[in-house]
């Protein structure tokens, strides 16, 4: 019988009245939220997270890429480096043991060129090293993003703590918000998964392709 | 005359700006001085004479197209050719930034070859090559 007092004495369960007062607080909560448009914002939110976690996964792929590229680069150019020494001891040897052979047999010609491949390869793996280190272009971006997307969910959490606290509670300060980019497209950065998305390139044969066919 | 040209590369990553010129000292340019936005690229446009922009596009303060743009409707500047160098890879990008007047779009990553494809492109269209 319904006496009234909703307040459960002690050792009591959970009586019908508890449960209909979660359940007015759950519906007065999902209502506040669908008022202030947080509901929507939240789910949009959530359905941003995967697309972090892949982001995330680009990052460390695309570092990963790189610290192998690098890696491989260093090898090969330290096992060139080690030929080159072992070769110029090779070279001093017969210099010091007859000059004169070591010219007229072409040893030395031999040499010089050995030594101009080597640097030409040298001066390939350095470029190579250097480009390997736009990744932290790349991951920075996307890093951005992905910082971006956190500080919206802590707003959103403010928001919601700030709509629901009791009158006399104190609260945090929203942060204030983004500028609007004042209506400039909005700039994605890196695709960091282009299956199946056709409104992107995938390399820069797809770009000249693109300009070609309108007629840039 | 091609490799007395003056560069200025654009972009936000100091490590993006140095690659690329080095790429450019590579290709025989070492003439070059880079901006870390598109106002500060503005500036240095303005205050100076250059023959070649090497610019990103996503940015802070001004990004790539605004800065296209700005040069574009600038009577002093409009002459200078602008290379986009960005990760922006979706088609209404390399669109819009052709529309816009760009000399060229490269996609990152990109290799030596490619910048030196386009650069020598550009250069023969420019007579400077």
């Amino acid at each position: 019988m319904e006496t009234g007092d909703s307040t459960p004495g002690p050792g009591d369960g959970a009586s019908p009245d508890v449960h209909h007062k979660i359940g007015q607080l759950t519906r007065q909560l999902h209502d506040t939220l669908r008022e202030l448009g947080l509901a929507e914002k939240l789910r949009g939110t959530a359905e941003e997270l995967p697309d972090a976690k892949s982001r995330l996964s680009y990052i460390a792929r695309l570092t990963g890429e790189a610290a192998e590229k690098v890696l491989n680069r260093v090898d090969q150019a330290k096992s060139q480096h080690d030929q080159l020494t072992t070769e110029t001891q090779r070279i001093k040897a017969l210099m010091v043991k007859d000059p004169v052979a070591a010219v007229a047999k072409g040893h030395i010609m031999n040499f010089l060129t050995d030594v101009e491949q080597a640097n030409q390869a040298l001066d390939q793996h350095l470029t190579e090293i250097m480009m390997a280190q736009d990744f932290h272009d790349l991951t920075g971006q996307v890093i951005a993003r992905v910082v971006n997307l956190a500080t919206n969910i802590e707003d959103q959490l403010v928001q919601l703590l700030i709509q629901t606290a009791p009158p006399d509670a104190v609260l945090p300060k929203p942060a204030p918000a983004a500028p609007d980019g004042e209506g400039h497209p909005v700039l994605q950065g890196p695709v960091v998964n282009a299956e199946g998305n056709a409104d992107v390139v995938t390399s820069q044969s797809e770009v000249d392709d693109l300009l070609a066919s309108l007629g840039f | 005359m091609a490799n007395q040209l003056r560069f200025l590369v654009v972009d936000d990553f100091s490590t993006m700006r140095r690659i690329v010129r080095n790429l450019l000292k590579e290709s025989g340019f070492s003439e070059a001085d880079e901006a870390e936005d598109g106002v500060v690229a503005l500036q240095k446009l303005r205050a100076s004479n250059f023959d070649f922009v090497v610019s990103d596009i996503n940015m802070p303060n001004m990004n790539g197209f605004q800065l296209l743009a700005e040069i574009k409707k600038d009577d002093k500047l409009k002459h200078i050719p602008v290379l986009m160098v960005t990760a922006e890879a979706r088609k209404e990008d390399i669109v819009l930034a052709a529309q816009q007047g760009a000399a060229g779009y490269i996609v990152k990553p990109f290799t030596k070859a490619t910048l030196e494809d386009k650069l020598n492109h550009i250069l023969k269209k420019m007579g400077l090559q």
